[in-house]
C-alpha cells in the first residue's frame, strides 16, 4: 500500500530516509517482499507487526547489517543501497546509530568506555569525549555509574547506557530494535515516556521496531504496520487506530469486532453506509472515503460498544442481546455477547456486574463503525 | 555522512590469506600421500616412474590386519560408549557428590596421553611380568589373570584413554535435553525406569549414535596403544602396520601409503556420515542451551555411584601413574621387590640424559610456538568460517576439518614426502614439526575457538559496527578482548596437545628435532622399561603443570575449555 | 664392482698365504683420487689427518647410528668428553631402517650426515659402491688388519664386534633344561617364550646366514614355528628375559648379557660349541658431509686406542675390539677366545639380503 499522506499536510518536506521496493530473501525464504516508505527529518517512525513480519529485517537492512535482495535505500539523499546500481555501503560507513534488543553492552568495558566508544572511533580528543559522555549519561540519569563495570548493571541500567552510547556522537538517525522488550511491564511503561522525551529533545530522526501496540501508539509520529513481509498500512497512530483499512490492522491495533454483511444501498442515509448481516441486523457505519463494494466488512472497536441495562437514547445500531460471559481484567471488563450467530466483545470500564444470560442493550455510534477498505 | 565504498578491505585480505595458508597446509601433504600410494615404480626413485592401483590390491595380502583393526576398533568403541554413557548419566543426571569436579577430571586421561596408559597397563597386564599377574600368582592363581597384549587389552586401554570424547559428546547430549519432556512423562504416571526407556533413551539415541560414529573413526586411527601392546606379539592394526612397513627393512613404503590412503578414505566417510546424522553442517558442539537437566535424587545409591566414578578415575589415572612410579623406582620392575631393588638411578639417568633434556626442551619450545601461532591462525580461520560472510567460507571449513579424517601417522607420511623435496631446508628440523602440528591440530583449535566465538552475541560486534568502527578496529577493541578467555583455553589445549603428540612426530623427527613423546616410545623399544617409566612420569609432570594452569586460568576468567 | 670383488678375493688369498701387502699400493686408484695427504697431527693421544681447529670451528657432528638410544648417546658422550667444543647430535635406527633413511635422504638431495655406524657389512659395502663414504685414510689405520677395513681401505672400518649366543632366565629355566646348542632353540618347550631381533638388525642377518650355512635352510623354518617375539634392541630382549616375559632369547648378545648381569638380573649366557655369530660394527665418514673435518676427527678418534677403550668399557656398548693392540673386554674375555662365526663369503652374504628379509619378515613382520 502506498503511504497515505498525513491529513491536512501540504507539500511534504524532503524525507531523511527513503526506502523503495525493498526485498530480502534468505535463499528462497522471503523475509521482506517489497516495502516502501519514507521517514521525515526529526520524526519517529515505528515499524509495527507480529513476529516474522519482516520489521526487524527491514530495520537491519537500513542499518546495513543485512544485505537486501533488491530495492533502494537512501539516507539524506545519498544512496546507501541500490540493487540496480550495485551500491552497498558498509554499516559502519552509513553514519547511523542503533540500540539493540539485547542492549549489546560490552562486558569488558566500564560504562564510560561503552558510551565513549563511538567518539573514540571518530577520534575525538579526550576532553571532548569526557564532556560529551558526561552529558549523555546525565541525560539518561546514569552519571554516577560512569566507572562501573558494565557487566554489573541491571537490565534497565544497561538499557540506558545503550541509549546514551547511541546518541552521544550526535548521529542524525537512531534505529531501535525492540529495545524495551526485555524489560518488565512497569519499567517498560516508564522507559517509553523517557525515550519519547529524549527523542524530542534531541530532534533525531528515529526508526523504531516493536511488536508492542501500546509502545507504538505512545511513541510514534507515524506507524507502518507490517505483515508477512509487506506493509498493511501507514499513518499516524490516530489514523491507524480510528481508521484501520484492513481486518488485520483493525484487530492488531486494538481489539476490534469484525462484522460482515451485504451493502444495503437503499438504506444509506446522511453519509452513512448501511449493511445487513446474515442474521438480518442492520448496521450503520461510515465509509470515510473508501470504496464500498456489494459485500463489505466493518470494524467496531470493543471499547466503542456501549452496554446498558436500560434502553439507550440512540436510534441506530441498538440491539438487545444476551450476555454470554464476562472476564474481569482489572482496569476493564471484557463482556462477551451473543448477537445473531456472531460473538461480539465489548470492553467496559468499571460497571455493575453482569450475569451470564442476562439481557442487555448494546449500542455503537455510526462514526465508530468503520468500513474497511477492499 | 555515508561515504563511498572501497573494494579492497583488510577483512578480505586477512580472510583469504589465512584460507590460502590452511589450504596449503592441509592439501599439500595429502597430495603426496596419494602420489606415494599410486606409485608402482621403483620405490627408491623419486618422483614416481609409474602409477597404478597395485598397492591398493596389495593391502589384501594382509587380511589379518584389517580384521584386527576392526576387532579392536569395534571393541574400543563399545567400551568407550559404555564408559561414556554410564559416566555421563551419573555426572549429569544424578546428584552424585562432587559431580562438577568429576566432569572436569574426566578430561585428565586424555591429557595423560594413551601412550602413558599403554606403558602402565603393559607393566600391569603382561602375561608373565605384569604386576597384576604377579599378584595373582602370589595369591595362588594359575598362569595369568589378564593378558593386556591381546585385542581386548588394546581396546581396553584405548577406551580408557581415548574414550573421553564419548563422554563429552554424550554428556553434551544429555545436558541439552529438555527436562520438561521427561517431566511430562512422569506426570502422566510413568515410573522412572519406564520414563528412561521410553522417553530419555530414544531422545538420547541419535546423539549416542553420532558419538559412536565419531569415536569409531577416532579408534580406527589410534596408534599408541596398539604400538606398545600389540607390536611385540605381532598383533598389527592398520596404523601400527603402516609404521612397521615404513620402519622395517626393506620398507614397503608404497603399500604403507596405500593403507594410509585407504584408512583416510574410510575415516573421511565415517566423519561425513557423522556430520549428516548429527551436526548438519557445523562441527561446533552446541553449548549453552538454556536447559538445566533434571538431576535425580537417588538417595544412598549416590555413594555407590561415587565409587564407580572413583573406580573409573583410578583405572584411568591413578593406577597408571602409581604403576609407573613404582616401576621407575626399581632396578628391575617386579610386583614384590626385594629391598635392594629400589633405586633413583632411572630418574637420574632420565634427567641427565642429554637426549631427554633436548627432547623436553624441544617439546616445550615447539609447544609454545604451536600454541601461539596456532591461536592466531586458528582464530582467524574460526572467524572466517563462522563469522565473516566472505564467499567460500563453507569450503574452507571442509579443508580445515580434513585432518580429523586422517590419522596423524598417515598425515605425517604425506608431510614427510611433501617437505623433503621442498627447496627450503626444513626437513628434519623443528620447523617441520611445527608445520605438522599446526596442520593436524587445525580441527581442534578451530573448533575450540569457534565454540567460544559463537557464544559471543553477534550484536556486540554489530553494535561496534553501528558506532562506526571499521573491521580492524572492532576486532581489536571488541572481538579479541571478549575472546581472550577462549583464546587462552585454546592456547593451553594446543600446548598440551603438541607435547603429547606421537603419531606425526615419530615419523618426522630429525637429529636436531627430537621431541619427548616419541622419545618415550623409542626408549620403550630400546632401553629398559624402568627408565621408560621414569621418562613418562617426567613428561606427565610437564603436562600436569600445564593442565593446572589451564584449569586455574579458565576458572578465574569464567570460560569453560571446550574439547 | 667386479674390481672390489677381485680385490677381496686376491687379498684374502694373499693373507691366507701369509703375505702382507702394503695397503696403500692395493688401494692405489681410489687413493689417487683423494686430495694430497697432509702429514698427520697428534691430538690427545692419537694421530689424526683432520684439521682439528677447523673441526672445532665447524662445532657440530651429526651421527647416524644403529645402536639403541643409550648406546648411541654413550658413543657421543665419549667423543664430546674429548672434544667439548664439538656439539653432537644423532639419529638412531636399526641398521636396515637407518640405511634406508640415509639413502632416501641423499636421493632427495639432502646431505646432513657426518658419520654413520652400521651393524651390517652388506649395506656398508653397498654404501661404499654408491660413493656414500668419504674416502679418508686415517693414520690409525695401521692398527687394523685388512680384514677389518673396507676394501679398498679408507671408506670404513670395524669399530667393534658384537657376538651373540643364547641367553636364558635362570630363575625360570633350570640349568638342566637350559639350551646348550643351537639346535636346542628349536625345542617346542620354548614356543611363544623365545625372542629374536627384527629383520633390520645386522646381527640377526649374520646369525641367519651363518646358522643356515651350518644347519641348512630348514633350521630357520623350524624356528619360525616357535612364534618368536622380535625386537629392535638387545636391551629390550634382555629386559624381557630378566622379567620373565621370555624364557630364552635366540640371539643373546654378549655385551647385553654383561650389562644385565651387572644390574643383578638372573640371566645366564650360553656359548654353543659350534660358534657365536658375530657382526662387525662399521663406522665411516660420509661424503658431502656438512662438517667434514669433524667427521674425519671422529673416525680417527673411534679408531684410536682411546676411542676403542671407550667403546669397550662403556656399559651401553661393551663392544669387542678388533684393534690389534686392544686389551681384553671388561670380563677378561678376548674376542680371540671366542669362536666367532662370520659369513665366509661376504658377497654371497650381501646377495642374500633380500632372501633373508623376506623370510624373516614373513616370520615376524609384514
Amino acid at each position: 500500500m502506498p503511504p497515505s499522506p498525513a491529513p491536512g499536510s501540504q507539500v511534504s518536506p524532503t524525507p531523511h530516509i527513503e526506502v523503495n521496493g525493498l526485498e530480502l530473501y534468505y535463499g528462497s525464504v522471503p523475509a521482506v517482499r517489497g516495502v516502501s516508505f519514507n521517514v521525515l527529518p526529526g520524526e519517529q517512525l515505528t515499524l509495527l507487526g507480529p513476529s516474522g513480519c519482516g520489521k526487524t529485517t527491514t530495520l537491519r537492512a537500513i542499518a546495513g547489517l543485512e544485505q537486501p535482495t533488491a530495492g533502494e535505500i537512501r539516507i539524506d539523499g545519498v544512496t546507501v543501497y541500490s540493487s540496480q546500481r550495485g551500491i552497498s555501503i558498509r554499516a559502519e560507513k552509513r553514519g547511523l546509530s542503533m540500540v539493540f534488543q539485547s542492549y549489546a553492552i560490552w562486558p569488558h568495558m566500564t560504562v564510560f568506555e561503552n558510551v565513549a566508544y563511538g567518539l573514540r572511533v571518530r577520534r575525538k580528543v579526550a576532553a571532548e569525549i569526557a564532556e560529551r559522555v558526561d552529558r549523555a549519561l546525565e541525560m539518561v540519569q546514569m552519571r554516577n555509574f560512569a566507572s562501573r563495570r558494565a557487566a554489573q548493571l541491571s537490565g534497565g541500567q544497561q538499557q540506558r547506557v545503550a541509549l546514551a552510547r547511541a546518541f552521544v556522537f550526535s548521529p542524525s538517525v537512531l534505529l531501535f530494535d525492540e529495545p524495551l522488550s526485555n524489560l518488565d511491564a512497569k519499567l517498560r511503561a516508564d522507559m517509553r515516556i523517557e525515550l519519547r522525551e529524549l527523542q524530542h529533545r534531541l530532534g533525531i530522526t528515529s526508526v523504531y521496531v516493536t511488536h508492542d501496540l501500546e509502545e507504538a501508539l505512545a511513541m510514534s509520529d507515524r506507524i507502518v504496520v507490517m505483515r508477512d513481509g509487506l506493509i498493511e498500512q501507514t499513518g499516524t497512530p490516530d489514523e491507524i487506530y480510528r481508521l484501520p483499512n484492513s481486518a488485520f490492522v483493525a484487530d492488531f491495533v486494538g481489539s476490534a469486532n469484525l462484522i460482515r454483511g451485504r451493502h444495503r444501498v437503499d438504506l444509506d442515509t446522511d453519509g452513512l453506509t448501511a449493511l445487513e448481516t446474515s442474521a438480518g441486523h442492520i448496521v450503520y457505519g461510515m465509509a470515510y472515503e473508501r470504496a464500498v463494494g456489494a459485500e463489505l466488512v466493518v470494524s467496531v472497536r470493543t471499547v466503542h460498544l456501549r452496554i446498558s441495562t436500560e434502553p439507550p437514547a440512540a436510534m441506530q445500531n441498538v440491539w438487545r442481546v444476551p450476555v454470554r460471559q464476562t472476564v474481569f481484567q482489572g482496569d476493564f471488563t471484557q463482556v462477551h455477547l451473543g448477537w445473531g450467530e456472531q460473538h461480539l466483545i465489548a470492553r467496559c470500564a468499571a460497571m455493575e456486574p453482569l450475569a451470564a444470560g442476562q439481557q442487555v442493550y448494546i449500542a455503537v455510534e455510526p462514526r465508530h463503525v468503520v468500513v474497511l477498505a477492499g | 555522512m555515508p561515504s563511498a565504498e572501497s573494494s579492497f578491505s583488510a577483512q578480505k585480505f586477512a580472510g583469504y590469506g589465512v584460507a590460502a595458508v590452511a589450504a596449503v597446509l592441509v592439501l599439500y601433504p595429502v597430495f603426496f600421500l596419494l602420489q606415494a600410494a599410486l606409485d608402482v615404480g621403483d620405490p627408491q626413485v623419486r618422483p614416481p616412474t609409474a602409477y597404478g592401483l597395485d598397492n591398493f590390491s596389495g593391502i589384501f595380502q594382509y587380511p589379518q590386519i584389517l580384521l584386527n583393526t576392526l576387532t579392536v576398533s569395534v571393541a574400543a568403541t563399545v567400551m568407550s560408549l559404555v564408559f561414556g554413557f554410564v559416566m555421563a548419566w551419573i555426572l549429569t543426571r544424578t546428584n552424585v557428590p562432587g559431580r562438577h569436579l568429576f566432569e572436569q577430571l574426566m578430561a585428565v586421561p586424555y591429557y595423560l596421553t594413551p601412550l602413558l596408559g599403554a606403558l602402565a597397563w603393559s607393566l600391569l597386564g603382561s602375561p608373565e611380568s605384569g604386576f597384576i599377574n604377579q599378584v595373582w600368582r602370589a595369591l595362588g592363581g594359575n598362569d595369568h589373570l589378564i593378558d593386556i597384549n591381546t585385542a581386548y587389552g588394546i581396546a581396553w586401554v584405548m577406551a580408557l584413554f581415548e574414550g573421553s570424547v564419548a563422554f563429552v559428546m554424550i554428556a553434551a547430549v544429555m545436558k541439552s535435553m529438555d527436562p520438561a519432556l521427561e517431566e511430562a512423562s512422569q506426570i502422566m504416571g510413568a515410573g522412572r525406569l519406564r520414563t528412561m526407556l521410553r522417553i530419555t533413551l530414544p531422545l538420547v539415541v541419535p546423539g549416542v549414535l553420532g558419538a559412536a560414529i565419531f569415536v569409531f573413526a577416532e579408534m580406527l586411527g589410534s596408534f599408541a596403544a596398539a604400538l606398545v601392546l600389540g607390536t611385540p606379539s605381532r598383533y598389527y592394526v592398520i596404523t601400527t602396520a603402516i609404521y612397521q612397513l615404513v620402519q622395517q627393512y626393506p620398507p614397503k613404503i608404497q603399500i604403507a601409503a596405500a593403507m594410509g590412503a585407504s584408512l583416510f578414505a574410510v575415516m573421511f566417510f565415517m566423519l561425513f556420515l557423522y556430520r549428516r546424522i548429527v551436526m548438519a553442517g557445523s562441527y561446533v558442539t552446541i553449548t549453552g542451551k538454556a536447559f538445566r537437566p533434571r538431576v535425580a535424587d537417588i538417595g544412598p545409591l549416590r555413594y555407590l555411584l561415587l565409587g564407580v566414578c572413583l573406580l573409573y578415575l583410578f583405572a584411568a589415572v591413578g593406577l597408571p601413574l602409581i604403576t609407573l612410579l613404582y616401576a621407575s623406582l626399581q632396578k628391575i620392575a617386579v610386583a614384590f621387590p626385594a629391598a635392594d631393588n629400589w633405586t633413583l638411578e632411572n630418574f637420574r639417568i632420565a634427567v641427565t640424559m642429554n637426549a631427554v633434556r633436548s627432547a623436553l626442551g624441544n617439546s616445550l619450545l615447539l609447544g609454545f610456538a604451536t600454541a601461539t601461532i596456532g591461536v592466531v591462525l586458528m582464530g582467524l580461520l574460526a572467524w572466517l568460517i563462522y563469522r565473516s560472510r566472505l564467499p567460500g567460507s563453507g569450503l574452507i571449513e571442509y579443508v580445515v576439518m580434513f585432518p580429523q579424517a586422517v590419522p596423524r601417522l598417515v598425515f605425517a607420511f604425506g608431510l614427510m614426502w611433501a617437505w623433503v623435496v621442498f627447496p627450503i631446508p626444513i626437513y628434519g628440523t623443528l620447523s617441520l614439526l611445527l608445520i605438522a602440528y599446526l596442520t593436524v591440530f587445525l580441527p581442534l583449535g578451530v573448533r575450540t575457538i569457534a565454540g567460544v566465538m559463537l557464544q559471543i552475541d553477534k550484536s556486540l560486534e554489530e553494535c561496534a559496527q553501528m558506532c562506526g568502527a571499521s573491521w580492524a578496529f572492532r576486532v581489536r577493541t571488541v572481538t579479541i578482548p571478549l575472546l581472550v578467555p577462549g583464546l587462552v583455553a585454546a592456547w593451553l589445549l594446543l600446548f598440551i596437545a603438541s607435547i603429547r603428540e606421537l603419531g606425526a612426530s615419530i615419523l618426522l623427527m630429525g637429529p636436531h628435532s627430537k621431541v619427548i613423546t616419541p622419545s618415550i616410545v623409542e626408549s620403550w623399544f630400546g632401553t629398559s622399561s624402568e627408565l621408560t617409566a621414569a621418562l613418562a612420569l617426567i613428561q606427565t609432570l610437564v603436562v600436569a603443570i600445564a593442565m593446572i594452569v589451564l584449569v586455574t586460568i579458565t576458572r578465574r576468567v569464567g570460560a569453560h575449555p571446550v574439547e | 664392482m667386479a674390481d672390489s670383488k677381485k680385490s677381496i678375493v686376491t687379498r684374502r688369498m694373499l693373507l691366507k698365504a701369509g703375505a702382507a701387502v702394503p695397503l696403500l699400493g692395493m688401494a692405489a686408484p681410489a687413493v689417487l683420487a683423494q686430495a694430497p695427504l697432509k702429514s698427520p697431527t697428534k691430538i690427545l693421544d692419537f694421530m689424526t689427518n683432520a684439521d682439528v681447529a677447523k673441526a672445532e670451528q665447524e662445532g657440530q657432528l651429526v651421527f647416524y647410528c644403529h645402536e639403541n638410544e643409550p648406546g648411541t648417546a654413550g658413543i657421543m658422550e665419549g667423543f664430546r668428553k674429548d672434544f667439548p667444543k664439538i656439539n653432537t647430535s644423532y639419529v638412531r635406527a636399526q641398521t636396515g631402517a637407518l640405511y634406508n633413511k640415509i639413502v632416501s635422504e641423499r636421493s632427495a638431495g639432502r646431505f646432513d650426515v657426518d658419520v654413520i655406524q652400521l651393524s651390517d657389512l652388506a649395506p656398508a659395502v653397498d654404501f661404499q659402491k654408491k660413493g656414500g663414504y668419504e674416502q679418508y685414510l686415517s693414520p690409525e689405520t695401521g692398527a687394523y688388519k685388512a680384514d677389518h677395513l673396507s676394501s679398498p681401505a679408507g671408506s670404513f672400518f670395524w669399530t667393534g664386534v658384537d657376538p651373540a649366543g643364547i641367553a636364558y632366565n635362570s630363575t625360570k629355566v633350570s640349568a638342566a633344561d637350559a639350551p646348550k646348542t643351537w639346535q636346542d632353540i628349536l625345542n617346542p618347550r620354548w614356543k611363544g617364550s623365545i625372542s629374536c631381533k627384527i629383520s633390520a638388525s645386522g646381527l640377526q642377518f649374520v646369525q641367519w646366514y651363518t646358522l643356515r650355512k651350518l644347519y641348512g635352510a630348514d633350521f630357520w623354518k623350524e624356528f619360525a614355528k616357535q612364534n618368536p617375539h622380535a625386537f629392535d634392541s638387545r636391551v629390550q630382549l634382555f629386559d624381557r628375559l630378566a622379567k620373565g616375559d621370555d624364557l630364552i632369547t635366540a640371539i643373546g648378545e654378549y655385551p647385553a648379557y654383561i650389562l644385565f648381569k651387572d644390574k643383578g638380573a638372573k640371566v645366564e649366557f650360553v656359548a654353543p660349541a659350534d660358534g657365536l655369530p658375530a657382526t662387525p660394527l662399521i663406522v665411516g665418514a660420509v661424503s658431502k658431509a656438512p662438517h667434514p673435518e669433524a667427521a674425519k676427527l671422529f673416525v680417527d678418534w673411534a679408531m684410536s686406542k682411546r676411542g676403542q677403550a671407550w667403546y669397550q668399557t662403556n656399559p651401553n656398548l661393551y663392544y669387542g675390539s678388533v684393534r690389534t693392540d686392544a686389551p681384553p673386554m671388561p670380563t677378561g674375555v678376548r674376542l680371540g677366545d671366542l669362536k666367532l662365526l662370520y659369513p665366509a663369503d661376504w658377497d654371497d652374504y650381501a646377495a642374500n639380503r633380500d632372501v633373508f628379509a623376506k623370510e624373516w619378515n614373513g616370520m615376524i613382520g609384514l
